[in-house]
């Protein structure tokens, strides 16, 4: 049957999708970075974990054909067990939404009423046996053979019909419960009858409308919100996300059917959404398009996927887009983090000071919001870029490259595989804007281990945005095949695996509310704890597994005198310990 | 156009035989179009509009009687259901519940009907319809027989609101 070949394509596409984590763990251990490898061990029961919650896939993708069936399939079984025609079995599932035991229990616990709700007649009535019969609309005479009628009998002519169906369709889809023009009669006008009396356009729009109907009425269906896009998605409610990607490759949050947000509700979504409308005119001159080079003012345009800025000879200085900063203050060696996304910070450090002091109150909560739609904007612009990238990434420079390097294609899967782990982190990335913009400012505990996070996952991604992005540049701008080619290979694999650890923890602690900071027993669990542990392997791979664990414990007696808490980046640390586990910042 | 007109043309038959039969509605077509008609309809007894004579004002589209005809009211009359200004008649006939078996003659013992029974809740005249909705029953009755001693006696001489 069609529908379940093309069920099956869905879940290849599927199973493709899992190939692609699970592929990598697989090339991962290949690369034998050490660092790299315990980092994948010790998280082995997460990954597991994230297979098993992608493969319990709660929605169907279906095409028109799909649509098609499942309607047919539906008008059947009700056509069957009510043994009523086809076309009333239509009408019926019409009336109910497309509800097949909705239609059964109403049926039979009270089949008159349904009938005459509906307007389905027991017994249809033929024509008044009579030679001649006037037209209930034109009050012309006919024979009775040009007459015609619903199943109630009341004549009109075929012309009125027309004229009377082909009005109705171009009115709309209330042509789907068409009534016979009587006024005093509610006799419904079927499928069949309307389809043999209107022009072929008309009956197509009929169609249109009934298959339409058929997704729209249902609770369990909706269209896929693209432009464009003509696939539906039916949904099982209960478990698992919202989270749905079409087949044309959309991904979107099939309760609110705005662009997927996990791991950000839909509140949240709807109320940034309508506030970014209704700030969008202050927006404007807040956000132009150009910063100035903080060095040597020139405006600069972004117009590539990271953060990390070179201006133009001959000044050359390497900043950062979104703070400005030199881009020399964000790595690890001068021992401090990735802290673009710390608003408190920017504001201690000054950067906010002048307007901060002179402002009020009204225009401090319009630069803070600036603050996060700032970054939830530049990401999604970046998730743009990296998408628009990773399709000439595929389209041609793939195939040069293989060239180059004297590389199969095949075995610079790592590479795409990179571009699609960029995209999905902009994504979530830019979510965790929203959500950081409603996270309470008094609570502060979590705040700052929400900013923490963020802070990993992102300076996570903006590595391997940058590597995905430059060095492959230096790779493909070769004459011969680069020596250090299978380095660059294993150090964007592996960026890409830790990268996608990071956002998975990122999405689970965000999506249990961040309550590791709440229960102070229960911080042993999940999410939070791993990921400081998760972290503290990536940044500093030097250290060993033993600290990340007694570091993820030490958190369980957060405030008690025996820790002091790093001012750079909260970590609780032993009261015995003089430099910060987490950032090796001295206290 | 053809079908309408000669739609329009039988019901134009049927009301010359039917003047008698219906002495509550007398409908006129327009000397010179047949798509324009007034109608001069009898407040229904046992209701404010007792004793008035309202005129009505038909409008028909060519693709009559597939889309109904616009009606307002032209004599001035206070009800829920017809704007207060500019006649304009809230009846779901006359919209979405259209079919092409009414009539013109049919539109307005609908209209006569509607006139008997208010329907306050989605009103087009706001403060006739919320003295009803407040249950003050004496209070619209007496404004609605003002109005029509007003505007629709007549041997009064009529407002129109034109």
């Amino acid at each position: 049957m069609d529908s379940e070949d093309d069920m099956h394509d869905a879940n290849d596409a599927e199973s493709l999708d899992d190939d692609f984590y699970s592929g990598e763990t697989a090339m991962d251990s290949d690369d034998g970075d050490a660092a790299d490898y315990e980092f994948i061990d010790n998280d082995s029961d997460d990954s597991d974990d994230l297979l098993s919650r992608r493969s319990q896939q709660n929605y169907t993708i279906l095409n028109e054909a799909d649509i098609h069936l499942r309607q047919e399939d539906d008008i059947m079984k009700i056509s069957s067990i009510l043994s009523i025609s086809h076309v009333a079995a239509a009408i019926l599932l019409r009336h109910y939404n497309w509800s097949v035991s909705k239609v059964n229990d109403e049926w039979f616990a009270d089949e008159e009423k349904v009938r005459r709700v509906v307007g389905l007649l027991e017994e249809p009535r033929a024509l008044p046996n009579v030679k001649e019969l006037t037209c209930g609309i034109c009050f012309e005479v006919y024979p009775c053979d040009s007459m015609s009628s619903a199943a109630c009998g009341h004549p009109f002519c075929v012309t009125c019909w027309k004229g009377y169906i082909s009005t109705s369709i171009n009115d709309g889809p209330g042509c789907l419960t068409l009534r016979c023009p009587d006024p005093s009669c509610g006799a419904a006008v079927g499928q069949d009858m309307i389809v043999s009396m209107v022009s072929h356009d008309d009956a197509e729009k009929y169609q249109r409308y009934f298959l339409r109907s058929f997704v729209e009425d249902n609770r369990k269906t909706k269209w896929c919100p693209a432009p464009g896009c003509d696939y539906a998605v039916d949904f099982i409610v209960g478990g698992g996300t919202f989270d749905v990607t079409c087949g044309c490759s959309y991904s979107f949050c099939w309760n609110c059917t705005e662009e997927a947000h996990r791991p950000v509700d839909c509140d949240t979504v709807s109320k940034w959404i309508m506030k970014n409308s209704a700030e969008s005119e202050n927006m404007n001159w807040i956000l132009a398009n150009s910063k100035p080079c903080p060095k040597c003012k020139r405006p600069i345009e972004k117009n590539q996927g990271c953060m990390h800025i070179t201006c133009t000879p001959p000044c050359k200085f390497e900043f950062c887009w979104l703070c400005l900063g030199a881009w020399s203050d964000h790595g690890e060696r001068t021992g401090g983090f990735y802290a673009c996304n710390r608003y408190e910070a920017a504001k201690q450090e000054g950067v906010y000071d002048d307007t901060e002091k002179r402002r009020e109150m009204a225009k401090n909560s319009l630069e803070r919001y600036t603050h996060y739609y700032e970054r939830w904007a530049t990401n999604q612009s970046s998730r743009q870029k990296a998408l628009a990238d990773l399709q000439q990434m595929q389209s041609t420079h793939l195939e040069k490259l293989s060239d180059k390097q004297c590389q199969p294609e095949s075995q610079l899967k790592f590479i795409t595989e990179a571009w699609l782990q960029i995209v999905e982190c902009r994504r979530v990335l830019k979510w965790t804007y929203a959500y950081g913009y409603y996270l309470p400012e008094r609570e502060h505990a979590k705040r700052q281990f929400f900013e923490y996070l963020q802070g990993e996952a992102e300076s996570g991604l903006e590595r391997l945005h940058q590597c995905a992005e430059k060095e492959l540049q230096t790779h493909l701008n070769v004459e011969s095949p680069s020596k250090d080619f299978n380095e660059f290979r294993m150090k964007l694999a592996g960026l890409t695996s830790v990268t996608r650890n990071y956002f998975e923890n990122l999405v689970r602690a965000l999506e249990n509310g961040l309550s590791d900071v709440d229960g102070h027993g229960g911080s042993s669990r999940t999410g939070g704890a791993r990921t400081l542990g998760a972290g503290s392997s990536k940044s500093r791979s030097s250290r060993s597994k033993g600290a990340a664990r007694s570091s993820s414990g030490s958190r369980a007696t957060d405030d008690s005198g025996q820790h002091w808490s790093c001012e750079y980046c909260t970590f609780a640390n032993a009261k015995s310990a003089t430099v910060c586990q987490m950032c090796q910042q001295r206290r | 156009m053809q079908a309408s007109r000669a739609r329009l043309f039988k019901e134009y038959k049927e009301v010359q035989r039917e003047k008698v039969a219906d002495p509550d509605i007398q409908l006129v077509c327009d000397d010179s179009n047949i798509f324009k008609w007034t109608a001069l309809i009898k407040g229904p007894s046992e209701t404010p509009y007792e004793g008035g004579v309202f005129q009505l004002a038909f409008s028909v589209p060519e693709q009559y009687p597939l889309q109904p005809p616009q009606v307002r009211f032209l004599t001035k009359i206070f009800h829920p259901n017809v704007h207060f200004k500019t006649g304009e008649i809230c009846l779901d006939i006359l919209k979405n519940a259209w079919s092409p078996a009414w009539t013109l003659q049919s539109v307005c013992r609908a209209i006569i009907a509607l006139m008997a029974h208010p329907e306050p809740d989605s009103p087009l005249n706001c403060d006739s319809g919320n003295l009803l909705r407040s249950g003050d029953v004496r209070g619209f009755q007496s404004m609605a027989k003002m109005y029509t001693r007003l505007a629709a006696m007549p041997k009064k001489g009529r407002i129109f609101s034109t």
